[in-house]
Formats: C-alpha cells, sequence, structure tokens
C-alpha cells in the first residue's frame, strides 16, 4: 500500500475569499495565490486537498484562473512532487473546472470527501487510462509488476506511467534495485 | 433591439448638431433594447450638441425609469416624457433581476453577481437556474470589462418574464441577459492574435469563430472559454446566445447557428435568452 504522506485541506468557500460564489479572474488569481502559498509549505511529496464543496458557483473564468493555472504549474513541475486533489462531489459546478483542465490537456484527481474512492477530472489521454486504473487497484506498483499486468515492455510501461506523473495522477518513487539498477514503483495520490 | 437599427445606421454620420432618437413606434422594450440603446447614447452624447429622445405613451416611459435608465441618462439627454412623475408611480417589478447598471472593472462584477444571486433566491429560483444566469451574468461582464474596455465600460441588464419574448410571444418563462460595451469589438481583439488571421476577414467570421471553445485575442491556453461556455449554457435551456459586433451579428441556437449582416454596432452587444422549463420551476 502507500505511504501515508502529508496533507493539507484548502476549503475555497471559506477564509478571506469566502463566499459561495467565486466569479472572475481576478478572484481567482488570488484563491490560487493562497493555494500555491499553501502547497509550497506542504511536505516535498505532500498533497492539497482543494476543497470546493461550500461553493454553489464557479465560474469558467474562475476555475480556469485558481484551478486550471494551478494544475498547470504543478504538471511543470513547479511543485516538485507535491500533488493537487479536488474535493467535490459530482455535480454541474465540475462542468467549468472539467473544461478548464481539457483545454490545457490535464486532469485532476476528484474525490467526493477526504478518504473516498478517487475519480479524475479533466483528460487523460485514452491510452493512459488503462495504466492509471491498474496502478490505483494495485495501491502500489512497481514498473516490472505493471508492465506484466498490462502486457507491455518495461519502457514503453515507464514512458506511460512517468507520463501520469507529470500530469500529478500518481506518485513515482525510484529504489535502488541490485545490482546497481533502479527500480521504479508507481502509488496512488489517495 | 431591432428597432434601433435605424438609429445605429445613421449614427455615423451625424454632424454635431442637434440629435433625436424618435422611439415613439416603440411598444415594448427588453434588456437588449435598453442596454442597446445606452451604448447608443454613449456613442451620440460626444459627437452632438444635445441628444434628446421621443417617447409615446406610458409603458415604455416607466419601464426605463423602473429599470434606472433615467437615473443613468436624466441629466444628459432631453425628453419628452414627465420623468418626475414616473418617478413618483416608482414600482418595483418582481421581473426586474438587474436594472441598468453601467459598470467598467472586473472588480465591480462580485458584487453584481452576489446581488443578483440574492434575488433570484427569494424569488425561489433552483440553484441551477441560479447558477445558470449568474454563471452567463458574469461571463459576459468579465468580457466586457476585459476586451471592451471604452470611456463608459459597460452596460448590463437582466429581467425576467411570465411569457416567452424572443420570438414570436407565447406561453412560458423566461429570462433575458443583455450586456453593450463600447470596445473596440471582437474582430479588432481577435485580430491581435495573428494565428487567427484568416477568421477575421469579417465581423460575421470573427464572431462566429469567437463562439469556438480557446479562441482568444491572446492565444494563451485556458482563456477564451467563456463564451463557449455561456452559448452551451443557452442551447441547453432550448434559449440562444446572439452576439453582435460591427456590422456581425450571429446567433447560436441549440442545432443552428444564424449569421446576419447588420448596421454597425460601436462596440460589442451580448443577449442571452434562458427560457425557464416546467421542472425548473417546481419548489426546490
Amino acid at each position: 500500500m502507500p505511504e501515508e504522506r502529508a496533507h493539507a485541506v484548502f476549503e475555497v468557500a471559506g477564509g478571506d475569499f469566502g463566499g459561495k460564489l467565486m466569479v472572475t479572474r481576478s478572484t481567482g488569481r488570488a484563491v490560487r495565490e493562497a493555494l500555491e502559498e499553501t502547497l509550497a509549505a506542504l511536505a516535498k511529496d505532500g498533497t492539497l486537498y482543494v476543497d470546493t464543496r461550500g461553493v454553489e458557483l464557479m465560474d469558467y473564468s474562475f476555475a480556469d484562473e485558481a484551478l486550471g493555472i494551478l494544475a498547470s504549474r504543478v504538471a511543470s513541475g513547479e511543485y516538485g512532487d507535491r500533488h493537487l486533489v479536488l474535493v467535490e462531489e459530482d455535480r454541474d459546478l465540475l462542468e467549468n473546472v472539467e473544461a478548464s483542465l481539457r483545454q490545457r490537456s490535464l486532469a485532476m484527481i476528484r474525490v467526493d470527501k477526504i478518504g473516498a474512492e478517487p475519480s479524475i477530472v479533466g483528460e487523460v489521454p485514452d491510452h493512459l487510462v488503462a495504466t492509471l486504473q491498474a496502478i490505483y487497484d494495485s495501491g502500489s506498483i512497481t514498473n516490472a509488476a505493471l508492465a506484466t499486468k498490462l502486457g507491455l515492455n518495461h519502457t514503453a510501461c515507464n514512458n506511460r506511467a512517468t507520463r501520469l506523473a507529470k500530469l500529478g495522477l500518481i506518485h513515482r518513487r525510484i529504489e535502488t534495485a541490485a545490482p546497481g539498477g533502479r527500480q521504479y514503483t508507481y502509488e496512488r495520490v489517495v | 433591439m431591432g428597432s434601433l437599427d435605424p438609429a445605429f445606421a445613421g449614427a455615423g454620420e451625424i454632424d454635431g448638431g442637434p440629435v433625436v432618437l424618435d422611439l415613439r413606434a416603440v411598444e415594448f422594450v427588453e434588456p437588449a433594447g435598453l442596454c442597446g440603446l445606452a451604448a447608443l447614447l454613449e456613442f451620440l452624447i460626444p459627437r452632438s450638441e444635445e441628444v434628446g429622445i421621443a417617447l409615446a405613451g406610458r409603458d415604455v416611459p416607466a419601464y426605463l425609469e423602473r429599470m434606472n435608465f433615467f437615473r443613468l441618462f436624466g441629466d444628459r439627454i432631453r425628453t419628452n416624457a414627465d420623468v418626475a412623475s414616473l418617478e413618483e408611480r416608482r414600482r418595483h417589478n418582481p421581473g426586474t433581476l438587474q436594472e441598468l447598471i453601467n459598470f467598467h472593472t472586473e472588480q465591480e462584477i462580485p458584487g453584481i453577481i452576489e446581488r443578483i444571486s440574492e434575488i433570484l433566491e427569494n424569488q425561489g429560483y433552483r440553484l441551477r437556474e441560479r447558477v445558470a444566469i449568474c454563471s452567463v451574468l458574469s461571463e459576459i461582464c468579465a468580457n466586457a470589462a476585459e476586451h471592451g474596455r471604452s470611456s463608459f465600460g459597460a452596460y448590463a441588464a437582466v429581467q425576467a418574464y411570465h411569457h416567452i419574448v424572443s420570438g414570436p410571444r407565447r406561453r412560458g418563462e423566461e429570462v433575458l441577459i443583455a450586456i453593450a460595451d463600447g470596445g473596440p469589438g471582437v474582430r479588432e481583439t481577435l485580430a491581435r492574435n495573428l494565428a487567427l488571421a484568416e477568421y477575421t476577414t469579417t465581423d460575421n467570421d470573427a464572431l462566429r469563430h469567437a463562439l469556438e471553445m480557446g479562441v482568444s485575442g491572446t492565444g494563451e491556453i485556458g482563456r477564451g472559454g467563456g463564451l463557449a461556455l455561456v452559448a452551451g449554457i443557452a442551447a441547453r435551456s432550448g434559449g440562444s446566445l446572439s452576439l453582435r459586433s460591427g456590422s456581425g451579428r450571429v446567433t447560436v441556437y441549440e442545432n443552428r447557428k444564424n449569421s446576419r449582416h447588420v448596421p454597425e454596432f460601436p462596440g460589442t452587444f451580448v443577449r442571452v435568452s434562458l427560457p425557464r422549463t416546467p421542472q425548473e420551476r417546481s419548489p426546490q
């Protein structure tokens, strides 16, 4: 099973931004800056839960500025191995988050509540979906075991998992394997 | 707003002398006409010695008064309407969700959305309807604040009707949202993005392309999603989005998109129709 990692929870409807109505890019920018501060303060492989459950309305401009750009920065490696998880139920509000992430060819892990089974919001390329599913089903799996499970050679399997790790959808650990080699282990984020 | 087309067509030919907009034949004004009239007056006032509007009957002047039109323009135009008596008889109309409002910056939008959301909630609109109306208003207001910068900013208005007023009048309910700004217009805004050169040959080409997901004047990833989503919200509700700028006008319905060549509009104009379905009217 994956290691227990440090995490923080950011409630979008609470705090200084307050409110159930999250609209405009300038509001989104203010929320993103606060999220970035929280993310940067996390342990290097920690997870930030962005809880939007108290929000009634999130327009596209807000969603893109607060979550789309942040997801893009996480995917570019700006925050190392830290991860983002959206805490939100499956409702209309997700439409604008989904649209923003799809525009950016990105995805985020989503849970209905902390501890619940994860799902995906945004865009995961078709050829990566089975790989992502296999990693989440296993909880933690080596590249060799994953390659066998998916019927792929080790390089193709590693390429797919590396892409998922860059999207921020899984953890990737590198371990030393005898004799003098490296072994990759992939783990679910939540 | 079609009744203002002759005035838009003639607006480019004014010579600095006094101008009178003859609206005596107008029997019905909706938010689109109100915002269009505001934009037209903003165009005419700095270019004319004096601007007047001629109105007939009581309904249209009373509606203009209820929608704050005379509060915004009363000291800048002449009118034959007895505004003082209208002010005395002023009564709130529950269908008025947002009177004519003038704004300049994005920072003013959350306040506008909070107010209309509260009104909608008090009037029993379901969460889903409130979200649709507020999302539409916030996105088109944000576009106007960002791309439509002008000396007068933008005008917006929202009205609910107990019948369908778009097209032939019929049974049903409808919310109309309109906004007009005096900015450079859609074609000029998109033309700043050189990658869109082939889509900015005419105003209608630019309008049609602006309604596609991800099309923006900056070309930045993530930009240019708002209008496409607003068009989607309108289409899903069985309504429409009409976008007018320069000499073009494009209207998007669920299954079709119409383009028309129209008299030059000095800025950008958006009208969104959101019909209410029986299911949406039932209590929560």
